[in-house]
């Protein structure tokens, strides 16, 4: 299958203006600008094929938002190419535009003082959905998204998690091929997320929706994105599967021994003792898919283990101490 | 093209209906409007009932030319001053991103959708003020007269919507515009006055690289046959072509800026 989505070496800098200080600072700064350079996004590839769905993570100023500008056609980038459903999207921007959606979190593409359901119907006129295509999808997405009981009430009185359901609803009722979604849980409570996340899983499930969003909130990821790319500083850190990171990045499994007196020294293959004593024993485990049964059948056979529990790492600890491990570097 | 001509006129409605939403508040800034305008113009009135003339025009023909500048600007800006003003917070907010992901070009999303009928208090103070002081101004009805009256108002308004389009479009590149409209807005009360009582740099510029001049100065003298500094012979043809030329660079002014849109951050 060819790529939907491709980057290929993209990068975006922006020239940033310096403020300078002093009385005739602001003075200077009219006359003579002085700018530095900010690589918001520093040489990033990658591919995504039709029907995935790719979370993009990454801590505050990494560039997500910048990648998805580039991609949904706001802003070319500096160097590199993307192309979008085979078209250059700023060159063919409205081409473009027609065949995707697009949710920005943090900014609304409803009809602020009109009723909901007149954002839909001038949505349905811009992007030129025929009339049953539209019926048929209207009905489904308020269904889908419970919308029904504010759907005539004016935008500006919808709570916030009901606005971003209404967004997110807009911006599938044209059926474009791909979704992108610039944090689309921002601010929501956790009923709403989890509406929000299901509901995007279904849609890609479903519709075969591709779909790539951005988020801080690694839940996102974990139940909506099989695929995860990790940007940092403009750079590419990963990109592959949530299991494929534990591996990359050296994520170890974390077992707890409880026994019912202290079996003095306690040797496990291939694992690393990470401290306790007396009863109760830790150690890391490699990532080498043995079965827990098997580690523990090297122990001796007299000990009396009262207890065993193994913790794996979600991909908020992966990620932390990865960043943390970056800090102190 | 017709459908997305159809889809504007739609979103022009859907602006109208929001507004007529609340009627109250649009008979009150209708009703505040022509106050404002009708105290300016009183005290032009006044100055003029005491001293005859302003640069040789009396008062119906300075009636006359308030009319027509009221009456053309209205109908420029009723298209686009209220939410192109507002372009700093658009481009720094990000709405100007979301424009930018719809199939449609984004300026005239903008203006359509910003259709303003706030205007009509403007729109009805100028258009009175033209009625009474035509027929007091012996200018004879004649397809020329009729047609210099009807293409200089066209013209008036889009020198209008191009300034302000050109304004605007600096908040795509500087981030910033709002005191570009201040400027702007400095110049325009000059120009409600005949540009010939100006200093002569001030007059070649009103008649030049600041256009202002053409919104009523220029087209209401060649209708009262008056004599019109450094364009004489063609000031009809300088007034007619004014609009279009400005909306022409305009037009050249934005697609430059747009190009080097750089997002409003965040
Ligand atoms: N229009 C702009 N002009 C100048 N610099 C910008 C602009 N937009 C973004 N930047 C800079 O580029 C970098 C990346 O910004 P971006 O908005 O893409 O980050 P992000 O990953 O989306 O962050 P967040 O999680 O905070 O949304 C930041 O350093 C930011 O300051
Ligand atoms: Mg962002």
């Amino acid at each position: 299958m060819t790529a939907i989505i491709r980057a290929e070496h993209v990068a975006k800098i922006f020239r940033q203006q310096v403020r300078r200080s002093g009385m005739l600072g602001p003075l200077k700064d009219f006359v003579m600008p002085v700018t530095r350079p900010v690589n918001a996004v520093d040489g990033i590839s990658f591919d995504i094929e039709p029907g995935e769905a790719v979370g993009y993570l990454g801590p505050n100023g990494a560039g997500k938002s910048t990648m998805i500008k580039m991609l949904t056609g706001i802003l070319a980038p500096s160097a590199g190419t993307v192309s979008v459903l085979g078209r250059n999207p700023q060159a063919q921007r409205v081409l473009n535009a027609r065949q995707i959606g697009v949710v920005f979190g943090q900014r609304t593409q409803l009809w602020w003082e009109l009723p909901l359901i007149e954002s839909f119907e001038l949505h349905r006129r811009m992007y030129r959905v025929p009339a049953s295509v539209y019926q048929r999808n209207r009905a489904d997405l308020v269904e889908m998204m419970e919308l029904s009981a504010f759907i005539e009430r004016p935008v500006r009185h919808l709570s916030l998690g009901q606005r971003m359901r209404a967004e997110i609803a807009m911006a599938l009722m044209h059926d474009p091929k791909i979704l992108f979604l610039d944090e689309p849980t921002i601010g929501l409570d956790v009923v709403a997320k989890d509406v929000v996340r299901k509901f995007l899983s279904r849609i890609n499930r479903e519709r075969g929706t591709t779909i790539i969003l951005t988020t801080h909130d690694l839940q996102d990821i974990e139940e909506i994105c099989p695929r995860l790319i990790m940007v940092d500083d403009g750079k590419l850190l990963f990109d592959g599967t949530i299991a494929a990171l534990r591996v990359t990045f050296g994520a170890r499994r974390r077992l707890t021994l409880e026994f019912a007196q202290d079996p003095g020294h306690v040797e496990l293959d291939r694992a690393e003792p990470a401290g306790g004593e007396g009863v109760q024993r830790l150690f890391l485990l490699p990532d080498d898919q043995r079965p827990l049964l098997h580690i523990l059948s090297a122990l001796k056979a007299g000990a009396d283990l009262r207890d065993v529990r193994l913790h794996e790492p979600g991909i908020e600890e992966i990620i932390r101490t990865h960043y943390q491990s970056k800090v102190s570097a | 093209m017709r459908d997305t001509l159809s889809l504007l006129f739609y979103l022009m409605r859907l602006r109208v209906r929001t507004r007529l939403e609340f009627r109250a508040a649009l008979l009150i800034t209708w009703l505040a409007q022509a106050f404002g305008y009708a105290g300016i113009f009183a005290s032009i009135w006044l100055i003029l009932t005491r001293f005859g003339t302003i640069g040789g025009w009396t008062w119906p023909q300075m009636a006359f030319l308030l009319g027509f500048h009221t009456l053309g600007y209205a109908l420029g800006a009723c298209f686009t001053l209220v939410q192109l003003r507002r372009m700093e917070d658009i481009v720094l907010g990000g709405e100007f991103d979301t424009l930018l992901v719809r199939p449609l070009n984004p300026w005239a999303y903008l203006v359509f959708s910003g259709f303003n009928i706030e205007y009509g208090g403007h729109i009805a103070l100028g258009a009175g003020l033209v009625a009474w002081a035509w027929p007091q101004l012996s200018i004879a009805w004649t397809t020329d007269t009729c047609l210099l009256l009807a293409g200089g108002l066209v013209s008036a308004a889009l020198i209008t919507a191009s300034m302000i389009t050109i304004i605007a479009a600096c908040a795509l590149v500087l981030g910033r515009a709002r005191y570009l409209f201040g400027i702007y807005f400095d110049f325009w009360e000059l120009s409600r006055y005949p540009a010939s009582i100006f200093a002569a740099p001030f007059q070649v510029a009103l008649l030049s690289i600041i256009p202002l001049g053409y919104m009523a100065y220029v087209p209401v003298a060649v209708l009262l046959g008056r004599p019109v500094p450094y364009l004489g012979a063609f000031a009809e043809i300088a007034a007619l072509s004014a609009g279009p030329l400005s909306a022409v660079a305009a037009f050249f002014f934005w697609r430059f800026c747009l190009k080097r849109y750089q997002g409003g951050g965040g």
